[in-house]
């Protein structure tokens, strides 16, 4: 919780004006006066000041939001949980290292003898910061360094520089980051950044300078987030015996999106239009000895507007030992002499079982952290020809449907990422497909 | 070329005839292509009709970029890519098909020479008129290379491409020149090759090659193109057997086929002939 001086729910021994009781004091003081105890609870009180103490560059109006609610307080334990929710709200600003509360009886002139006064101690952070991380994503793995500007201008304001050098993509980005006084759930963001990624699997290169703009904003219960994103997008073979239809689609283009959830390209400008929506579900549900029965379904489809065609760099690709395991990455689906193209629509979905490994070595301990996994996974991916209905599109994601099952260990790192290495058998099959059959490692966050 | 590419072009080449479908990829004909890549173009149509091979011809925006070395023209055949005229040639070659084997090496180093004249001189020149000529690069050739991309991207690719070839005329010594040099030094390479052409029907002989199809594809777009002035077609022009030259051959390869054939009917050019 913090420390908060004044930090015991039982009724505490009156000493005086001074509420704030150390620890060490209290320890000694309780048995000699218990006679004069006296029940804070149910006493009226009422916060008379609260100051804040330690601010630099801070500017103040931000932060009087934040504390707001401490005046409302009526009794002690009200002062206390209202202080500790202010204490919440200002470290979620991230411009202080640490908060500490002191609240105190009222001394001066025109102190209520119920009057109190709380005190915000805060360290600001420092002016500039920086990091190093490594950061594992969907099989791939990268080194980010990043330097941060905490609170620029005083009203919590974020400057961030990142350079991410991974496996499959290197990039680098600069995002200046506002919230609205006060509302610290409205916020927005710019961002500009160059990604130069590359997918062996569609022999492609990719180039991505763009700038994108967010707003955040809570409605109702949720959080909503609209963007607006302006690309420079780049493709180019990566070998010069990429086939002639990733070859075709080599060149500039400009995409110039709307998203929230849903993208929407092509209608605020740009060579690039389409409709794009995918979306993921995940249900799970804990059997009998602490084994887990869940079952997730993706699905996604890309519309393409007007008479161009979709690009290979916007089409969903499927496969791989963090999607349908039993397949090469990104090996499924229609493809050009070994290089896959993607498709314009999708649908994966999983049945997993997992269970404790047998005999739980480690009980507690790095033991707990693994699983046996035993799972089912079945996907289809294709191109929709817009002419036909949608009944014709859902018998093209029904026939030729890909499937595979398997057992396997799963190590669970953090709270976030996953490492897997299944025994996986493939079906379903088709040809252009590549599988990887047998044994096969996989590492990320985003599993179906 | 490297020896590598010639060995790598000859070894695959040799395995399949000539497909029916080979295609030649360049920029848009209406709107997209500048002097120097229609010239190029034409020069590799010419080429291969020459030797009786056929071949479409499609137009891609991202022509240039589709290319694996990044220049225009290239030709798809079976399932391998080669793009300028130089590898065009030893690809054709590695297939059986040449214009150029019956001369013997010193007409051979000659021939290779009056090709690395024509790629040094009138190339370089076409580009500088294109890009370094300020006037120029406003009124034509920003406009053309951009028309097919949106705001901003049309004016960052054709800045881009604009330096790129101010950077290289800057390497090659080129950018010191004032536009009247340029058209001296153009005048001078059409007294070189009319010197040479003399009276004969060809370069070489009675039968045709490369060189022909190389001087003709630069000749005939420069005459047939609408620039800024008429400076540069008037040099051309003032040599009447380069005129009859490039006359000869358009009637010989070009006008028996339909009026829609490749031989500079856009837009920006003037037509046929004057």
């Amino acid at each position: 919780m913090g420390t908060v001086h004044a930090r015991s729910l039982d009724p505490l021994p009156m000493q005086g004006p001074e509420l704030g009781v150390q620890a060490d004091d209290m320890d000694l003081g309780e048995p000699e006066q218990e006679e004069k105890q006296e029940v804070l609870e149910n006493k009226d009180v009422v916060v008379q000041h609260v100051h804040i103490d330690g601010l630099g560059r801070t500017k103040e109006d931000i932060l009087t939001y934040e504390v707001a609610d401490v005046f409302r307080a009526k009794n002690l334990i009200d002062v206390m949980k209202k202080s500790h929710e202010a204490r919440q709200k200002l470290l979620r600003l991230g411009i202080f290292r640490h908060v500490e509360v002191v609240i105190d009886t009222t001394e001066g002139a025109d102190a209520l003898p119920n009057g109190l006064d709380v005190t915000f101690e805060v360290k600001e952070l420092r002016r500039m910061t920086g990091s190093y991380n490594t950061m594992v994503g969907n099989n791939e793995g990268s080194m980010v360094l990043g330097l941060k500007l905490p609170n620029v201008f005083g009203r919590a304001e974020k400057l961030t520089f990142q350079f991410s050098y991974g496996t499959k993509e290197t990039s680098y980005g600069l995002s200046f980051f506002k919230p609205q006084p006060g509302h610290f759930e409205r916020n927005f963001s710019i961002n500009l950044y160059k990604v130069t990624g590359q997918f062996p699997w569609s022999s492609l290169r990719e180039t991505d300078r763009g700038v994108s703009t967010e707003f955040s904003f809570p409605i109702w219960r949720t959080n909503h987030t609209l963007k607006w994103e302006g690309v420079w997008r780049e493709l180019g073979c990566l070998a010069r015996t990429a086939s002639f239809s990733v070859r075709e689609e080599s060149g500039h283009s400009l995409k110039n999106s709307l998203s929230n959830t849903v993208e929407l390209a092509g209608y605020t400008g740009g060579d690039v239009s389409f409709l794009k929506e995918d979306f993921e579900i995940q249900l799970n549900k804990t059997l009998f000895w602490d084994s887990v029965l869940s079952t997730s379904l993706w699905g996604g489809m890309l519309l393409p507007l007007g008479d161009k065609p979709s690009s290979i760099a916007d089409r969903f690709y499927l496969g791989g030992p963090t999607s349908v395991r039993g397949y090469s990455m990104y090996s499924i689906g229609p493809q050009s002499e070994g290089d896959y193209l993607g498709g314009e629509a999708f649908w994966a979905g999983g049945l997993h079982l997992y269970t404790p490994l047998p005999f739980r070595p480690g009980r507690g301990g790095f033991g707990e952290l693994f699983r046996t996994h035993f799972f089912l996974n079945a996907g289809n991916l294709c191109n929709l020809n817009y002419g036909e209905g949608p009944r014709a599109h859902l018998s093209k994601l029904a026939e030729c449907i890909r499937w595979s099952y398997g057992a396997g260990i799963v190590l669970r790192l953090g709270n976030i990422a996953r490492l897997e290495l299944n025994y996986c058998i493939p079906m379903g099959v088709q040809s252009g497909d590549r599988i990887c059959d047998g044994v096969q490692f996989g590492a990320g966050i985003r599993f179906l | 070329m490297s020896l590598a590419a010639e060995a790598f072009v000859s070894q695959i080449a040799a395995a399949e005839p000539w497909p029916e479908n080979a295609t030649l990829y360049q920029p848009l004909k209406e709107d997209q292509i500048l002097l120097s890549d229609s010239a190029s173009s034409l020069a590799v149509q010419t080429f291969l009709r020459m030797c009786g091979l056929p071949v479409l011809v499609s137009c891609r925006a991202n022509a240039e970029y589709m290319s694996p070395s990044g220049k225009v023209p290239f030709i798809h055949v079976g399932n391998q890519v080669v793009s300028e005229l130089g590898l065009i040639v030893q690809f054709t070659k590695a297939k059986g098909h040449s214009l150029s084997d019956g001369l013997d090496d010193v007409q051979r180093a000659e021939m290779k020479a009056y090709m690395e004249l024509v790629n040094n001189m009138l190339l370089t020149a076409e580009l500088y008129i294109q890009w370094c000529d300020d006037y120029t690069a406003t009124e034509i050739s920003r406009p053309r290379y951009s028309s097919p991309y949106s705001w901003p991207l049309n004016h960052i690719l054709a800045y881009q491409k604009q330096w790129e070839v101010r950077r290289k005329m800057n390497a090659i010594g080129w950018s010191g020149k004032s536009l009247e040099q340029v058209y001296e030094d153009v005048s001078q390479c059409c007294q070189a090759l009319s010197q040479r052409l003399g009276t004969q029907p060809y370069f070489f002989n009675k039968q045709p090659t490369e060189l022909d199809a190389l001087v003709f594809g630069h000749l005939f777009t420069i005459l047939t193109t609408q620039l800024t002035n008429d400076e540069l077609a008037e040099k051309v022009k003032s040599y009447t057997n380069l005129l009859s030259f490039c006359h000869r051959i358009e009637q010989a390869y070009f006008k028996e086929h339909d009026r829609e054939s490749q031989s500079g009917s856009s837009r920006h050019s003037k037509g046929s002939l004057p």
